[in-house]
């Protein structure tokens, strides 16, 4: 059964029951999707055109590519607010490698795989800093990585003096102006997440430490490890996502991802992952991000201003929350 | 003052008489059709100190949560003050004069001891709190609760004594015409203890009664007038304190009924297992020795051995550090000194080290670290050896073994097949979470079991069954370390019982010695 | 732990700001002259008093455990509401009051979401946040909006000598902390942050406690919004950005502690915010790349609750219940 946790009574088939079990049903999001679009298809121009599609798509794979890594986080009972400016961070550094003017390795063949493998590992530091602060040192989370965000896009805008850098090799830059390579890696990450996430011994502890980390504890999960281990693959997903989003915009920029923040935790909540650890999945981030895009999309094209659509996604990011709130009362009261 | 003498015997004619502050009639109460107290039937006259006496579990602290308004009796009735007396929550308790001192202290350490006794009742002129009369009105209740302290000192830079006495003042403030105190001395030094005793006689000489919890029998006899000792929710004994002693009170507390409530045991010399080289048929070869461990303020002089296929008991009050020790032995908590060893080898380091190493450790609450409640029952079984069907550390490949591995154990501790292994461990009944527990360890073949309250809150059948499992653990083989606050349950299931007290071990019994008088004079304090 | 270490770290970590803040003046004093003197110290003291005051707000709300991410936005949108009013011909006490009048509503709001609708503060806080930049924007149409000149005017005006804005700073300061010293309502805020259950247990009306904190946060932006008008005269696109952040920062550089219960306005926030505001003031003396400023202050930051985390491990660790006593 693909429901969350009920109270294993037998349905009743009230419209009151079905409601309920609409609004606990993991696909109700994707329902979610479904009527945004058909409600908003008839009064919005170009929205169901095959062009939007694929700007659609240009702009929802790297952002599910950012929000898979913040599930892990959650998932593991964590946040980490600090990705988007992993992202700017790693865009920068990247660019700084291998463009073409004053890139350190620019013109050699291994400038892009240096480049990448750089932002990748770059992204893997901050997540383990971030973990470290965390669990060795005992901090909140939400103030430690609030702080890394501040401190790691202050540091790429002082790396460039807020000078976006640009003519980064074509090699790279496919990565994302051709969408197919794009869906690749997208579909390759998600992919990977996935697997680890169902099938790995870690992925296993991951959701006992969210559950309840003194059980994990005491059941010989090295609780440590697995909290540092997450917020590093939040940081190396960040870092591949800052590889995509640099690819499209053919750009290494210090303010890349600044507004993406919203997008990222109101997507992955609205999803059906849990702010409170435990519970969360690939797909169900899917669609969080599928619904966002398609809002944001619509919300564009129907020429809303952009503040006008940031309010809306902070009323998204609310619901998302009361909804995420709602979901852990009902089982709780079960 | 004169005092209406308690009746002795089961007969339910109230007799209260003016002069008695609280009465309780024929209170009955249950819990999950397990009844708690029987007919309980005694009363405390004003300006009297009854004392409370019984084992863990026998019925007091049901008691007093009825008197306080935390629950409601199923049959009986209670008087107060002459007149009816029914509480629906606490403050219905406190609006009558009903003050509690509880074990547990409910004081806020960044406030002063002057702001906790008003916090909900400032004198206040205007919007603004009055120091000046906050002051003077702690001052008084401080120095009628003996305690000499300025009462702007922060809560936090006071004692654990001092801090009862603060709660003790706290009950003064609103004027309280029943005292209950609940274990008051635990945690007090000697000559807190002093002044506490002080103050309990003021309080009597000032006309207000006193319940009197403890399991410090010699101060309840110095200090009470009347003592009522309860065993398995029913009064079983009704004097003046003049005419207790010490052993009589334990005898009664004790009881002399055995019930048969575990499943045979064959002695240990027939069981399943190697003989001992140490000579002594009834011994198997040593398995777990700890040898001298001790953390300041927790455990002292910890030392003993755990031998194959041995059960052995540990008992004692509540606070006397065997939950500590377990957590000690399992590398949760720190300590200081000691040496542990399995089988010959050192055992240290994290509990995922000693659980390598075999040992296991079934925690004293399942809802904090026993289980994931929202997980999975299948999770919960799992969640120790999971490392076990990893083929590298990236793949869970072998969930077929796993599977098969979650069956099997599921029909090995009776888990109702009706039961999904996906279903939230949350949704079962006590009994069967607790299995799953169980279970879990199981699966790990541990070599040393440790076990802390096994049964706590669960039905008759599912302890038998968890009986069975601990039998066969150690039939073949295994070590089990038992922690039970229920003193049947350790002399029907363990072979040996060591029993602590304050944070060491007062005393080692084997099975031929079992006595439970003993047991609970050695787990006594002083 | 021993007692030396006891008697000496202990005080360290409880009094690390002040530490740190003449630590600071003596590292900018040694470097550059210029920072001594009256007129930059009064500047100095003066640029901090908006900061000062939406971290005076944020004390409350820490004080129970909770954050209010929304602190820059509440000051963005009631600046937006006022410069609209202003260019309508509102008169200045009519603008005034709109601010204090947007900050409330708004503190109700986050207030609301967090008491009755459980929402985690953060959350919370984090999506008003959004929903009030873009309130903000839209209102001024992302246009900078110039202010009358009756907002730089109480900038620069001067009763008896000393500027306006510390005559509010210090009204503000003297208020909350006599409030938190000196009310029920305050020593109940320390026992809500200390211990929920508790505090619910000793009959305090737990959730009206916690919605006023908002409620009194909201204002405090609202508030310190004015005064960082009547420095800049208008409002700009990013006016009020990251203002949370400072705020937070002079609360937990001020020794308020994230995990609820302790902390102090006075000599705490306000000291905090001098800090911050040195800093910053201390690198534009001294020619610094302004790029560096985040860096450093979050840099500071992450110290200074480094510290808190610190005290706060070791203080569990000591109030773990002794079952013996070493001496009777």
């Amino acid at each position: 059964m693909n429901r969350l946790p009920t109270n294993y009574e037998l349905p009743t088939t009230n419209n009151q029951q079905r409601t309920t079990n609409l609004l606990r049903s993991e696909y109700l999001v994707l329902f979610l999707c479904a009527a945004l679009f058909l409600g908003l298809a008839p009064f919005t121009p170009g929205l169901a055109s095959a062009g939007n599609a694929i700007n659609l798509l240009g702009n929802l794979l790297p952002l599910l590519v950012v929000a898979v890594g913040l599930t892990v986080v959650l998932i593991a009972g964590g946040i980490d607010l600090s990705v988007t400016s992993t992202i700017a961070l790693t865009s920068v550094a990247g660019a700084l490698v291998m463009n073409g003017d004053t890139g350190w390795l620019a013109g050699t063949p291994l400038a892009v795989p240096s480049a990448i493998a750089l932002m990748l590992l770059l992204g893997g530091l901050v997540g383990a800093f971030n973990g470290l602060a965390v669990t060795v040192l005992r901090m909140p989370a939400f103030i430690v990585t609030l702080t890394t965000m501040m401190f790691l896009s202050g540091l790429a805008i002082w790396l460039t003096q807020s000078k976006p850098i640009a003519h980064l090799p074509a090699g790279f830059t496919a990565l994302g102006t051709r969408l197919w390579l794009t869906l690749l890696v997208a579909a390759a990450l998600g992919a990977f997440a996935h697997g680890m996430l169902t099938r790995s011994l870690f992925g296993r502890w991951l959701h006992a430490v969210g559950h309840n980390a003194r059980t994990a504890r005491v059941s010989g999960v090295p609780v440590t490890g697995v909290v540092i281990a997450a917020y590093v693959v939040s940081g190396v997903f960040a870092a591949a996502a800052s590889v995509l989003y640099t690819a499209r915009l053919e750009t290494g920029s210090p303010v890349l991802g600044q507004r993406l923040l919203l997008d990222v935790i109101g997507a992955t909540v609205l999803g059906g992952t849990s702010l409170f650890g435990g519970k969360g999945k690939v797909a169900w981030t899917f669609f969080g991000v599928l619904f966002l895009t398609l809002l944001d999309n619509a919300l564009n094209l129907l020429g809303l201003s952009h503040f006008m659509i940031m309010m809306v996604k902070g009323g998204v990011i609310l619901l998302a929350a009361l909804l995420d709130a709602w979901r852990a009362l009902e089982v709780r009261r079960s | 003052m004169q005092n209406s003498h308690p009746s002795r015997t089961t007969n339910h004619e109230p007799r209260t008489t003016h002069h008695d502050q609280l009465s309780f009639h024929a209170i009955t109460k249950s819990f999950f059709g397990v009844k708690v107290l029987k007919d309980v039937t005694f009363s405390v006259g004003a300006g009297r100190v009854v004392g409370l006496v019984g084992e863990n579990g026998a019925g007091k602290s049901t008691l007093m949560n009825l008197l306080g308004g935390n629950l409601r009796p199923d049959a009986g009735a209670m008087r107060f003050n002459g007149s009816d007396y029914a509480p629906r929550d606490p403050r219905d308790a406190r609006s009558a004069g009903i003050g509690f001192v509880h074990q547990e202290l409910n004081l806020f350490p960044n406030l002063s001891i002057a702001e906790n006794l008003f916090l909900d009742g400032f004198p206040t002129r205007g919007p603004f709190i009055r120091r000046g009369r906050l002051r003077d009105l702690a001052a008084a209740l401080l120095n009628r609760a003996g305690l000499d302290l300025p009462p702007e000192t922060r809560v936090e830079r006071l004692s654990s004594g001092e801090r009862q006495l603060v709660e003790i003042a706290r009950a003064l403030s609103f004027d309280a015409r029943l005292l209950i105190l609940d274990e008051p001395t635990t945690s007090l030094s000697a000559r807190e203890c002093e002044r506490l005793f002080a103050l309990v006689g003021q309080l009597r000489a000032e006309g207000r009664s006193l319940i009197y919890i403890s399991h410090a029998l010699g101060d309840v006899l110095r200090l009470c007038d009347d003592v009522v000792v309860l065993r398995d929710g029913e009064v079983v004994g009704q004097r003046p304190a003049g005419e207790w002693d010490p052993g009589r009170m334990v005898s009664l507390m004790v009881g002399r009924e055995l019930k048969r409530l575990f499943p045979e045991r064959a002695p240990p010399a027939q069981r399943g297992g190697p003989s001992s080289e140490q000579g002594g048929p009834e011994r198997g070869t040593p398995l777990l020795e700890v040898r001298g461990v001790a953390q300041p303020g927790v455990v002292r002089d910890i030392s003993f051995t755990l031998h194959r296929s041995e059960i052995l008991g540990v008992s004692g009050l509540m606070g006397a550090g065997r939950t500590e020790l377990a957590r000690i032995l399992f590398g949760l908590d720190p300590c200081e000194r000691g040496r542990i060893t399995l089988a010959g080898e050192p055992v240290a380091g994290t509990p995922r080290r000693r659980i390598r190493s075999g040992l296991a450790l079934l925690t004293e609450s399942r809802r904090d670290d026993g289980l994931c409640l929202e997980a999975s029952l299948a999770d919960n079984l799992a969640l120790v050896t999971l490392a076990r069907y990893a083929r590298t550390p990236l793949r869970l490949l072998h969930l077929g073994g796993l599977r098969d591995a979650l069956a099997k154990i599921r029909e090995a501790v009776r888990l109702q097949p009706r039961l999904a292994s996906a279903q939230p461990v949350k949704t079962l009944s006590g009994g069967n979470q607790q299995k799953v527990v169980l279970a879990k360890w199981l699966l790990a073949e541990p070599r040393v079991l440790i076990l802390d309250e096994p049964t706590r809150g669960i039905d008759v059948g599912a302890k038998f069954e968890i009986y069975q499992l601990i039998h066969d653990l150690a039939d073949r083989g295994a070590g089990v370390l038992v922690i039970s606050s229920e003193l049947e349950e350790l002399t029907g299931l363990c072979d040996r019982i060591l029993v602590m007290s304050h944070g060491r071990i007062t005393d080692d019994l084997s099975r031929a010695e079992f006595d439970r008088e003993r047991i609970l004079n050695a787990a006594l304090p002083g | 732990m021993t007692f030396l270490r006891q008697r000496l770290l202990f005080p360290a970590l409880n009094h690390a700001t002040l530490l740190l803040f003449l630590g600071v003046l003596a590292v900018f004093g040694a470097l550059s002259p210029k920072f001594f003197t009256a007129a930059n110290l009064t500047n100095l003291l003066v640029q901090s008093s908006s900061t000062a005051i939406a971290g005076i707000g944020m004390t409350f709300v820490l004080l129970t455990a909770g954050v209010d991410l929304s602190v820059g936005a509440i000051m963005f949108v009631a600046a937006a509401v006022a410069g609209k009013l202003a260019q309508g011909g509102a008169p200045l006490p009519v603008t005034l009051a709109a601010i204090l009048a947007v900050g409330l509503l708004y503190g109700a709001f986050n207030a609301l979401l967090i008491t009755r609708l459980r929402i985690l503060a953060f959350v919370a806080t984090l999506g008003t946040l959004y929903i009030g930049r873009g309130l903000g924007l839209w209102i001024t149409q992302t246009r900078p909006m110039d202010l009358p000149d009756g907002f730089l005017a109480l900038g620069a005006a001067r009763w008896l000598g000393v500027p306006l804005p510390l005559w509010i700073l210090a009204s503000v300061l003297a208020a909350a902390h006599v409030t938190l010293t000196r009310t029920p309502f305050g020593r109940r805020i320390y026992a809500v942050g200390n211990h929920l259950e508790a505090a619910k247990k000793a009959g305090l009306n737990t959730r009206r406690l916690l919605a006023s904190v908002y409620v009194l946060s909201g204002l405090c932006a609202a508030i310190g919004g004015i005064l960082s008008l009547a420095q800049l005269g208008a409002v700009s696109p990013t006016f009020g950005a990251n203002r949370e952040f400072s705020a937070i920062a002079a609360a937990v550089l001020g020794g308020t502690s994230l995990f609820g219960g302790r902390g102090a306005v006075f000599p705490g926030t306000l000291l905090g915010a001098l800090l911050i505001q040195s800093v910053e003031n201390g690198l534009v003396i001294l020619n610094a790349d302004p790029y560096l400023y985040p860096l450093v202050t979050s840099a500071i930051i992450f110290a200074a609750v480094l510290a808190d985390a610190t005290r706060n491990a070791w203080l569990e660790r000591l109030g773990r219940r002794r079952i013996y006593h070493e001496h009777g």
